[in-house]
């Protein structure tokens, strides 16, 4: 009754306080829901009189406004592949390579679909969605207007059909029409920038496919795609008399704007010194460049001019006439200059700060890029550093959070993380990746970039860190949000080594077999190694012995087609080893045996920990055996190892005499009957 | 029952008419349609093809197959139901052709008002039969407005490309703006002495500035990392409905459901009983189902209801 009583008061109280509470939350949830000032005023000051309330028309949400929320509620999941890959479980990535091979496919199975519309545009003229889904159907790409006519050269430039667009101008030559010069030049622009090559749909699709995710140099797999990155270094050279030359110098009159966009073309295909050229013509011609040229021809000095020196003297000039035609420098024109004094050495260094100055007078931010190029030109084979410049960016770069603006900048995190890596400074690390963790700043990672700046962090993280922090971040980051190279794992292991922390071995071992190294030399060796090195409590050891077990089945021939993998000798001891550790003795003469296949001799420490194994696990055969073994080697240790077996095993009388008859001189011929002897036993 | 009835009817005699128009296109035989012909004299024949084309298309999606399906049933009923008051034969064929078109109890409706008149009966009728129908042609074009629409839609796809380029116009925009509004105040210690301020000019933007902006873009392109990521991805990419979801979307003349709906505040003008204002009741109800005109043209239509009887009170008030 009591306690009914109780329960009622506090249903009660309960009660009491939700009436309470609902007051301010409710008008809480008003407030957030009407976005009027007079409401809001109202619910600030309740005191005041509510004098009228204008309730809005009409609430007119963002259309994004609820997903963004939505999605600002779900954070990573670091034991989750990248959300891309979850639609089928069996294409979840497990390395670096297959995950980079999944996402491209993914990406160039969009390209098919859109490749399959925006050729036979026929076959999809059925708007089913109501409504309409634009961004679903085909675009028009054929040429609607017929004939020869300025107007139908227009309509093939703007569809960028390069072939097209030069004969449909040759037709209108030939037939004595003019041109006019605002065609003519974005016929230029056209030829200029695609290089007088067509941009065949392969390409378009090829640069489609970088734009989602750029080719990087981090990871180590698979090249072949990075020919076709950033079309400004790859794509067709400039061609001598190509058709953009050809128009030009048939062009009755030529503006600026001519001039300039085959500069630039020049500049992007290559031809440097051409540009050069074009630009003291332009000059000649008193007419002045834009920005954008300046920009290409800044760029271009590193190709113009040998000394250092003299590139730096040439961009100077470059800059003095910008001031002197008054364009106003962007950037793009800092960051220019920046790139060109990459290339500049020393001079590079002293300038660099210079320019960054004159930036600051101008009240141009720097982007990214600027202070990726800064730390290149500071810290790229130089041999005394300092860490006074990356100190430096990164305290401006924390203050800001950073907007795309050029397509440098997605290499600062990297470069950055690098300078941190040769610096070995973890502070400065903790520091970038605070910065890239603000904002929208994790952005400027695509998937390859993401992998080489955590795979650098965290090699760095490894050396210089605590076990339990490095441990703390591996089990983050890894294969969330990238997936470790070999390296990494190599580097784990000396940070367990370092910290004896050794038990830890067999998880990193599940790891690397998802990883897919299992078949890496190296790192078997160092694991092997490290297992092997000290004694463990027993049942690290019999894990350890499953470790080596699934490593010797590695080197085992598997199926036809598979190469087996070579043991070495070292291997087949740590494995031994690792077996008699366990007391599984005859997984460690299995082992034993392989010693003679390859050619290779045990060491004494290997027999040793089989003797006591054998003793352990009371099997004097396999300690006869071992002796056999160690006699047809002849190994000088075969004596000792005798009389160890004779004093410390009971020995049955057949035992005794299999143990007398062992020859010592160890032929081959006997060493073979011996083998058959011991096989018979 | 009725109503409900009633309703589905209204909704459908558009569809309804629909029909006929292709049939009539393609017999081109039928006065209706050769005047209907006449009336958008302009129209080329390509655009007539054009048309049906357009009409193919809409019956092919999935929500008007239904909906036919349904007028097919209606269609039915509702010849059955004319061939009755009809079969007297007195009705010109025009008259007929367009009667089948209509709601028969509107229909109905205009024949009592016209009989409630001393003459000119089929006259009266015609007139206000041939006024229904107009409405229903508006509303058709203004149906067919909608797929013709999507279809410029479809064709504005090049302009639809041209987003980018003023995206990146905007962009580009948005890099010299930063200068633009600073040049004022260089004061350089260096190089680049007494800079003016610079006026960009805007111009449309070149090939290069497009693939720039592309390409600074492409920096900082992320795939989606969750599903409601991805689904904000699909409606900036227009393929999602939006949210919060809105019964209200693409209505663009800014009126309020309820002027839609509730009509009855136009009717003030008419007769409180009678034939005419049990005409108009029916009209104002079909009005208030039709989703294709706006509020102003069904106002108009309405009060061109009320000058015709207006121009007719003195002969109803002869009798």
């Amino acid at each position: 009754m009591a306690a009914r009583r109780v329960g009622a008061g506090c249903w009660q109280r309960a009660l009491w306080l939700g009436r309470r509470c609902r007051l301010p939350g409710g008008r809480e949830s008003y407030r957030s829901s009407s976005s009027s000032p007079a409401l809001g005023k109202t619910v600030d000051n309740p005191q005041e009189t509510p004098e009228e309330i204008v309730l809005p028309r009409r609430k007119t949400w963002d259309k994004l406004a609820v997903l963004q929320t939505l999605a600002s509620t779900v954070n990573r999941d670091p034991t989750a592949a990248h959300y891309m890959f979850q639609d089928d479980p069996f294409l979840m990535p497990r390395n670096a390579a297959n995950s980079r091979l999944y996402s491209l496919s993914k990406e160039s199975g969009r390209n098919a679909a859109k490749y399959i519309i925006k050729n036979f545009p026929q076959y999809f003229d059925k708007t089913f969605a109501e409504p309409n889904v634009p961004c679903l159907m085909p675009q028009t790409l054929t040429p609607q207007t017929e004939g020869v006519s300025e107007e139908a050269l227009r309509e093939r430039i703007h569809l960028r059909m390069v072939k097209e667009s030069v004969d449909m101008f040759d037709q209108l030559l030939q037939a004595g029409t003019p041109v006019s010069l605002e065609t003519t030049n974005s016929l230029l622009d056209l030829l200029c920038f695609c290089g007088d090559g067509e941009p065949t749909p392969e390409k378009e699709q090829e640069e489609k496919e970088d734009l989602e995710e750029p080719g990087v140099d981090a990871s180590e797999q698979k090249a072949p795609k990075r020919q076709f990155r950033r079309g400004s270094q790859s794509g067709p050279r400039w061609r001598e008399n190509n058709h953009a030359e050809r128009i030009f110098k048939i062009m009755p009159e030529r503006n600026a704007h001519s001039y300039c966009t085959m500069i630039r073309g020049m500049v992007k295909h290559g031809a440097h010194s051409k540009a050069y050229d074009m630009y003291i013509d332009l000059l000649n011609e008193r007419h002045k460049a834009d920005v954008h040229t300046f920009n290409a021809l800044i760029r271009a000095v590193p190709y113009l001019k040998e000394r250092f020196t003299e590139r730096w003297e040439l961009a100077k000039d470059f800059l003095t006439h910008m001031a002197q035609q008054k364009v106003q420098p962007t950037l793009l024109t800092f960051n220019s200059v920046l790139k060109s004094l990459r290339r500049c050495g020393g001079v590079g260094r002293t300038m660099s700060l210079f320019v960054l100055k004159e930036m600051e007078a101008l009240d141009i931010e720097p982007s990214l890029a600027s202070y990726d190029h800064l730390l290149s030109v500071y810290y790229r084979g130089v041999e005394a550093q300092s860490s006074d410049i990356i100190s430096e960016v990164l305290n401006e770069v924390e203050k800001r959070s950073f907007t795309a603006q050029d397509p440098d900048d997605a290499n600062f995190f990297n470069t950055a993380m690098q300078v941190c890596c040769d610096l070995k400074d973890i502070k400065l690390a903790y520091q970038l990746n605070r910065a890239l963790e603000k904002g929208d700043n994790w952005k400027f990672l695509d998937v390859d970039r993401s992998n080489g700046y955590w795979s650098k962090f965290f090699s760095l993280l490894c050396m210089m860190e605590q076990i339990e922090v490095v441990l703390k971040w591996y089990k983050e980051t890894s294969s969330s949000l990238f997936y470790p190279s070999p390296k990494n794992i190599l580097d784990l292991l000396q940070a367990l080594d370092a910290a004896n922390q050794l038990e830890v071995i067999p998880s990193v071992w599940e790891d690397v077999k998802q990883l897919g190294f299992s078949r890496r030399q190296d790192l078997l060796e160092e694991f092997l190694s490290l297992m092997s090195r000290d004694q463990h409590p027993s049942e690290i050891q019999l894990a350890f012995a499953k470790c080596a077990e699934e490593i010797k089945a590695i080197h085992d021939p598997a199926g036809p087609g598979q190469v087996p993998l070579e043991w070495t000798g070292s291997a087949v001891g740590h494995v031994v080893v690792l077996f008699s550790r366990a007391g599984r003795t005859q997984d460690a003469w299995n082992m034993m045996e392989h010693f003679q296949k390859i050619n290779r001799i045990p060491t004494d420490n290997v027999m040793d920990e089989f003797l006591n194994c054998a003793k352990q696990t009371n099997c004097p055969d396999e300690a006869i055996k071992m002796v056999k073994l160690a006699a047809s080697l002849g190994l000088p240790l075969s004596q000792r190892l005798k009389s160890r077996t004779e004093e410390e095993f009971e020995l049955s009388e057949t035992q005794k005499k299999a143990l007398e008859s062992i020859k010592w001189d160890g032929d081959s011929s006997d060493s073979d009957s011996d083998s058959s002897d011991s096989d018979r036993e | 029952c009725v109503s409900s009835s009633k309703q589905e009817l209204f909704s459908t005699s558009s569809v309804l008419s629909k029909d006929e128009d292709k049939s009539a296109a393609s017999k081109g035989s039928t006065p209706e349609g050769a005047a209907k012909r006449q009336e958008d004299g302009a129209e080329t024949t390509k655009q007539q093809l054009l048309d049906i084309i357009g009409n193919m298309k809409v019956e092919v999606s999935y929500r008007k197959k239904l909906q036919q399906l349904k007028a097919s049933e209606n269609k039915k009923q509702a010849v059955n139901k004319l061939e009755g008051p009809d079969s007297e034969g007195s009705v010109p064929q025009g008259i007929r052709e367009d009667t089948q078109r209509l709601n028969p109890e509107l229909v109905k409706a205009a024949s009592a008002v016209a009989s409630s008149l001393p003459r000119n009966k089929k006259q009266t009728e015609s007139e206000l039969i041939a006024q229904l129908r107009r409405h229903e042609e508006t509303t058709d074009k203004q149906k067919k407005g909608g797929t013709i629409n999507i279809r410029n839609v479809i064709s504005e796809m090049t302009v639809k490309r041209q987003s980018p380029e003023q995206w990146g116009a905007r962009i580009s925009g948005r890099i010299s703006l930063q200068l633009g509004e600073d040049g004022q105040r260089t004061r350089s210690v260096w190089l680049l002495t007494n800079l003016n301020k610079i006026y960009f000019l805007v111009s449309s933007p070149t090939i290069w500035d497009l693939e720039f902006a592309k390409e600074v873009a492409a920096v900082t392109a992320q795939p989606p990392r969750n599903g409601f990521e991805e689904m904000i991805q699909w409606t900036k990419e227009g393929i999602l409905w939006e949210f919060p979801i809105d019964n209200e979307v693409g209505m663009e003349d800014d009126a309020e459901f309820h002027e839609h709906i509730f009509l009855d505040k136009h009717l003030e003008g008419f007769p409180k009983e009678g034939p005419i204002r049990h005409f108009m009741e029916l009209v104002i109800c079909g009005l208030s189902k039709n989703p294709y005109l706006s509020v102003k043209q069904k106002v108009e239509h309405i009060e061109w209801f009320q000058k015709y009887f207006e121009e007719k009170k003195e002969l109803l008030q002869e009798i």
